[in-house]
């Protein structure tokens, strides 16, 4: 039986007078890999930014393995092991490489300031331990060359990567990806694609997407859910998803039929 | 003409402006006293006011060569007599100038003009020495002789250094040579060695020990004042360098430890007279008291609104001292005066020990600063400095580390505010200005922000060098500002740019043999 690692029970989040996402239900199973995606604006990301606590929803509830969230300052849903990465790559740019790995893990490690001025056998064993692991993380994401190298001056696919490994630095159990693909060519893309995959089956974690590349969608994913002007109209495998009509009309707009009815309907109104 | 002669023309005709100029608001006089003191020629007394001619020839010669030096081309394309007639042509065209103005303004002056109502630097004394005391001709022929001089040499030293040249094969040479016996790997492989690495800082010791004996009291007094502007600098590096937040009033925690510690140990106004070391310690904790309390409620605001309601903070706690309302505590405009000064084996502290105990406190603030930087306190405050939302998202309890960054901060000001007020006795209201802030800002930023060695560097380029400009006496600022803009342009990230650290895998022959503990 496998348990629901997030779900989000009517939830709405409004901007002003935008309902940016409008009672939305999800239930994201453990160890799985679900996409969410939809056209843009339709309210994918902030969907993310409430499940990680960037915003607190107007209505409704969010809960991880049934424990509510919403409201918690955003250390606090990470402590839970909900880890992120951002849809325009969000490095600690001046830090080098291994420097974001080891703030990732700041969540893990419980050394204070006391400690750090006295390096006592504790402290210096506890920064030994998370400097070894930064370095296994970092040749897990092919970046081993590159761990003094400062944040800004990796090339962008090293960056993506790089966040991904600052993101698993907290040992996360809820993974959320904001457009890992973003940017990349076809066969980085696929590269990518194995990577995720890889890291459910080596890592054990739940992932969720956003993704706008069909052909990672419908690559990794086992659930799909899709979000049009903050409304979920679909849900299911991505066999479903590709045929359901009204995910169809919210990509492409309506089809010939559907217009002609559209135009006969108001003609009849009109007579 | 050819185009290299058009040139050295051109440059001589700036320089001669340039010397006008320097006579003209009376730099040539400065410089010429400048000169003297590193001569030691100057006799002067109030009867006899005259200046060393030597030393204008000097200064004449300085700037002749800077033409002849400027007007030679640096590539060594120039044949030997090419380089000759720029030089030649360069210090003429200069002097042509200076002759013309030594011809006006000296003739001028012996009918008896006095140009002290326009030029204010252009009296008879200065006028008198710019003539080397003779006649505005015979001064117009020196000038001639000392520019085109100089101006040749300068060229030929160009052309001696210049690629090619014999002088300049031998000069790298020597530098093969040097280096090759002392190149940066056999440094620090000898740094490696413990026992010269131990000897060096037993000699570094040895030499901070005496010097505050040797370079007597002014001098303790300058270097105690870097001092304590590092250990400002310092505290401040963690709030503004590592945490990024940008707190203008900054002066309050230093006002709030030395009166803190001021009042504790006065007779006056309330006769406490503690224990100097326990009131240090207490006026270090008020300040942290201090920056937790203020801390609360402003740290919730970014960037500039921290800025501006942190430059409140200060002001505010300056006003509250002198206020009348608080007079009967903090006494008010007039200040705490016979603030308490420690003992030494019976003595009253004298300039020597405060040298001494500064920097003692200054080596410890060091290493509390340097190994908050490389720990996971000071990647969370830097983190925090990049990007504060993602710094949260990733585990860091922002609001808890900003807190703490301003509290150690805080700890440091009421450290050095402390030893400030014991050292100078005295402690009034109008030592804790706005200016400190920024001055200790400045410190950071020219030092180069969340930097250690820049700090250092940053308190001795803003604090002692304007006391070695004090012979530019009037144009000090002046000056000083020029320098502060060039290093700006030349070193946009500070003098001593922050450098990230290194980090090393644990290697593999260390493994420990126990078994590794497995944290819940």
């Amino acid at each position: 039986m496998t348990r629901t690692a997030i779900s989000v029970k009517n939830v709405t989040k409004q901007f002003g007078g935008l309902t940016a996402v409008d009672e939305v239900n999800l239930e994201i199973s453990e160890h799985s890999i679900s996409s969410i995606i939809g056209p843009n604006g339709a309210g994918k990301t902030t969907l993310f930014n409430c499940v990680t606590g960037f915003y607190s929803p107007e209505e409704g509830e969010i809960q991880f393995f049934d424990q509510p969230v919403q409201g918690l300052p955003t250390h606090k849903i990470c402590n839970l092991g909900i880890a992120r990465t951002y849809q325009n790559i969000r490095l600690f740019k001046e830090m080098t490489a291994i420097e974001n790995i080891l703030v990732g893990q700041h969540a893990r490690m419980d050394s204070t300031w006391i400690e750090s001025i006295l390096h006592n056998p504790r402290y210096v064993k506890e920064e030994q331990e998370s400097i070894d692991k930064a370095f296994e993380l970092l040749e897990f994401v092919g970046l081993s060359d590159l761990a003094d190298t400062p944040a800004f001056n990796l090339p962008y696919g090293a960056q993506r990567r790089l966040e991904l490994a600052r993101a698993l630095a907290s040992d996360p159990v809820v993974l959320m990806l904001d457009e890992p693909t973003a940017g990349m060519n076809p066969q980085e893309t696929a590269e990518m694609m194995a990577f995720i995959k890889e890291l459910r089956d080596s890592k054990n974690i739940t992932i969720i997407l956003i993704e706008h590349d069909m052909r990672v969608v419908m690559g990794v994913s086992e659930k799909i859910a899709v979000l049009d002007y903050g409304r979920k109209i679909a849900e299911g495998d991505p066999a479903a998803i590709q045929s359901n009509q009204r995910v169809i009309e919210a990509y492409l707009g309506p089809s010939l039929d559907g217009i002609l009815n559209r135009k006969k309907r108001k003609k009849q109104n009109d007579a | 003409m050819n185009e290299s002669l058009k040139r050295s023309l051109r440059l001589g005709l700036i320089f001669g402006i340039v010397v006008i100029f320097f006579m003209l608001i009376g730099f040539t006089n400065v410089a010429a006293n400048m000169i003297g003191d590193m001569l030691g020629n100057i006799e002067q007394t109030s009867v006899n006011p005259e200046l060393p001619v030597l030393n204008l020839v000097l200064f004449t010669g300085l700037m002749g060569l800077f033409t002849g030096v400027s007007a030679t081309k640096k590539d060594g394309q120039d044949s030997w007599v090419q380089v000759l007639i720029s030089g030649l042509i360069a210090g003429l065209s200069a002097s042509i100038i200076i002759v013309g103005f030594i011809l006006i303004v000296g003739s001028l002056h012996t009918q008896g003009v006095d140009f002290r109502t326009y030029l204010p630097n252009l009296g008879g004394n200065e006028i008198q020495y710019l003539m080397f005391y003779t006649t505005p001709l015979a001064a117009a022929v020196r000038f001639i002789l000392i520019m085109v001089a100089s101006s040749i040499l300068g060229s030929l030293i160009v052309k001696s250094f210049s690629s090619g040249s014999t002088v300049n094969r031998a000069l790298k040479s020597l530098q093969q040579k040097t280096t090759k016996k002392l190149d940066v790997q056999t440094l620090k492989s000898a740094l490696g060695n413990k026992f010269i690495l131990m000897g060096a800082l037993v000699a570094v010791a040895v030499l901070m020990y005496f010097l505050p004996f040797v370079w007597g009291s002014y001098w303790n007094y300058i270097m105690g004042t870097v001092a304590i502007y590092i250990l400002l600098g310092l505290g401040l590096n963690i709030i503004v360098g590592y945490s990024g937040q940008l707190v203008l009033g900054y002066v309050a925690f230093f006002a709030i430890g030395a009166y803190t510690f001021a009042l504790l140990t006065a007779p006056e106004p309330h006769a406490i007279e503690m224990n100097l070391w326990l009131a240090m310690l207490i006026a270090v904790l008020v300040s942290t008291l201090a920056g937790f309390l203020i801390g609360l409620p402003i740290l919730n605001l970014r960037g500039d609104y921290l800025a501006i309601v942190t430059l409140g903070f200060g002001e505010i706690v300056r006003i509250l001292i002198r206020s009348d309302l608080l007079t009967s505590i903090t006494n008010g405009p007039k200040g705490v005066t016979n603030v308490g000064q420690p003992f030494l084996r019976g003595q009253l502290f004298n300039d020597t020990n405060y040298m001494h105990l500064l920097m003692l406190l200054v080596l410890a603030g060091l290493f509390v600063a340097k190994r908050l930087k490389d720990s996971r306190t000071g990647r969370a405050w830097i983190s925090i400095r990049e990007d504060q939302t993602v710094a949260q998202a990733t585990g860091v309890n922002t609001f808890r580390y900003k807190i703490l960054a301003l509290m150690l901060g805080a700890a440091f000001a009421g450290l050095s505010g402390a030893i400030f007020a014991s050292r100078n006795q005295f402690t009034g209201p109008e030592d804790f200005t706005l200016m400190v802030s920024v001055n200790v800002l400045c410190v950071v930023i020219v030092g180069g922000m969340g930097s250690l060695p820049g700090v250092v560097l940053g308190a001795f380029v803003l604090k002692g060098l304007p006391e070695l400009l004090r012979e530019l006496s009037d144009y000090r600022l002046l000056v000083f500002g020029a320098l502060l803009v060039v290093m700006m342009i030349v070193r946009p990230n500070g003098l001593w740019p922050v450098s990230r650290p290194k980090f090393r895998k644990k290697p593999l022959e260390a493994t420990p043999d126990e078994p590794v503990e497995v944290e819940a």
